[in-house]
């Protein structure tokens, strides 16, 4: 790395120092607000030191019943990701036994499965579940979820399959090994990184994921992202809710995305560079 | 005759594993994926709504897609599409760089320290990003309170209220969740360069600007290529943001094609030229990105 101008370095400084305050400020406000009381809400600029409330948390889940959001949203999300994984990999395991160039062909093309407007596939999707009354369950926003989640998955698990060295299947090969037997004995563990990008991208579509659920739920499903578009439509908001529902939405994803940290950039990277 | 294959086993005929594993992804993808398209597709050459009883009563035949043609919302809806995908792309990309670069000289704990930070709101739901930026863009809200102390009011930026600036108002609260993103492929395109180019050019002296503009921008041009292809896909379908920040007013300025395609769909239940909305809009993305992204990817893998 090489060193740069001294005035280049305070410019730098203050820049990035810009760039946090503007990233970080607003979802800190928001945050904020959750336990700020209304009238505190209203002052500008918002103070640093107020006198925490827990009124909008017990108002939103008391009269809102918003935890069921919140448990509606896991279980979406997690049969989501545990859908797009399993099918996925398995999927990518077949696209690599396939003779030569035909299983990257098909990879490559299942790539355009994400040129498909969400809009475009709810429609007809909406009507066909409708016709067998599965609108409101589980069952659509997790379908369309997968579907919307797998070709980009089997994709990424494709490519990274295509990236173990013929050496060590050889190997296992010339131990007596079948060809499951080597899936899980020896594919699937080397494939734990690009699981576990997987795992934190489809989660994070599926969590913030908003048309689909909008339509092919009922109240009794809705995930977050529904009951905050609830709030959304009135002319006036109340920020206090509102900020509420915007921090129960953000803080877990977000949490887990840091946590996480690694394998979200690389999965995101290897989807535009691959090195 | 062994069938030639780069793998291992080698592959009999009528041998069912690989098929056999690929079946219920295929399986899910053709039921949920291209089955709804097929059906919308027939769907939007007849005259259904919602509540109506057989699909097949009123066929419309090219009706629809005419009917694109002289509706004003529908053509004011692939304007506003066209420039947020444009300002959002300049935008992004324009930021996006001098981000990266500037993270990119910092020190390796800085950055490590950095980095996390900024990619959160790659996280948030775009709806509550939309909902930040409506408390952010709130007339008695906190960006009008930052204005005022530099004299400005509303009236200088009438940031969602009015239909001159709400798309822009949009494309700002957009880029703000996805710059993030644009930074962190371009810091990967940025590692990859080698160093000693750079070393080479501050030994003649070169200058900051020079070096970024004449060595790394070009070397950088396939990731551009990249993010220019995702960019677009995403800003041509969307519509999460602006349901949560303007709801497509005031006025139409900032409805997305994907939104009018959904009001007509749920609100007004015209669900055949909803769909004739929403397989133009397919058609638009895959006429302009599909080439380009099939062909970037067979280059790829073969690299």
């Amino acid at each position: 790395m090489h060193k740069g101008r001294r005035y280049l370095r305070g410019l730098n400084f203050l820049i990035i120092a810009v760039l946090l305050i503007l990233t970080l400020v607003p979802v800190y406000v928001i945050v904020s607000n959750s336990f700020r009381e209304t009238l505190a809400i209203k002052r500008m600029p918002p103070e640093l030191f107020f006198k925490p409330t827990l009124i909008h948390f017990q108002r939103l889940i008391q009269r809102d019943n918003f935890l069921k959001y919140f448990l509606n949203s896991i279980i979406i999300s997690v049969s989501v990701t545990v859908t797009t994984i399993g099918l996925g990999t398995l999927c990518a395991y077949a696209l690599k036994l396939f003779v030569s160039r035909l299983g990257e062909r098909l990879s490559n093309i299942m790539l355009l499965g994400k040129l498909v407007p969400s809009i475009t596939i709810l429609i007809p999707l909406f009507l066909m579940l409708n016709r067998v009354r599965l609108t409101g369950t589980y069952f659509g926003p997790i379908l369309a979820h997968s579907a919307m989640g797998l070709p980009f998955v089997t994709w990424l698990m494709a490519s990274f399959v295509r990236d173990i060295p013929r050496e060590i299947l050889e190997s296992a090969r010339v131990e007596g090994a079948t060809r499951m037997r080597t899936f899980y004995k020896v594919i699937f563990p080397m494939l734990t990184p690009a699981i576990a990008s997987a795992v934190i991208l489809v989660m994070q579509f599926s969590w913030n994921e908003l048309m689909f659920s909008l339509q092919l739920t009922n109240i009794h499903t809705y995930p977050l992202t529904v009951g905050i578009a609830r709030y959304v439509g009135a002319v006036s908001v109340d920020w206090g809710k509102s900020s509420v529902a915007a921090t129960i939405a953000m803080v877990p994803i977000i949490a887990i995305g840091f946590f996480m940290q690694k394998y979200l950039v690389a999965g995101m990277t290897a989807g535009a560079v691959k090195s | 005759m062994n069938i030639r294959n780069n793998f291992c086993w080698s592959l009999e005929k009528g041998d069912l594993l690989p098929v056999l594993l690929m079946t219920p992804a295929m399986l899910l993808i053709a039921g949920v994926m291209v089955m709804p398209l097929g059906f919308g597709f027939f769907l939007s050459f007849f005259d259904f709504s919602f509540g109506g009883f057989s699909i097949l009563d009123d066929f419309a035949g090219l009706q629809n897609y005419a009917r694109i043609l002289g509706d004003a919302t529908a053509r004011r809806s692939i304007l506003n599409t066209l420039l947020f995908s444009a300002g959002a792309i300049t935008l992004e990309f324009v930021i996006g760089t001098i981000i990266a670069v500037l993270l990119f000289h910092l020190s390796r704990l800085a950055g490590a320290l950095i980095r996390p930070l900024i990619t959160i709101p790659l996280l948030i739901s775009p709806i509550v990003v939309g909902l930040i930026w409506r408390y952010i863009y709130d007339p008695q809200g906190i960006l009008y309170w930052f204005l005022g102390l530099f004299g400005l009011s509303i009236a200088h930026f009438p940031g969602v209220t009015a239909a001159s600036t709400a798309l822009l108002s949009t494309v700002i609260a957009h880029s703000w969740e996805v710059v993030p993103f644009v930074v962190i492929v371009l810091t990967a395109g940025l590692v990859s360069i080698p160093t000693e180019l750079y070393e080479a050019a501050y030994m003649d002296g070169a200058g900051e600007f020079n070096i970024f503009w004449r060595i790394t921008f070009p070397l950088l041009k396939d990731v551009y290529m990249v993010l220019l292809l995702i960019s677009g896909v995403d800003t041509i379908k969307i519509f999460d943001i602006i349901y949560s920040l303007t709801g497509g007013g005031p006025n139409n300025s900032t409805i997305s094609i994907s939104m009018y395609a959904f009001n007509q769909a749920f609100m007004q239940t015209n669900m055949s030229y909803a769909m004739t909305l929403s397989v133009f809009a397919l058609v638009v993305t895959f006429a302009v990105f599909g080439i380009p992204f099939v062909r970037r990817n067979r280059v790829r893998s073969h690299g």
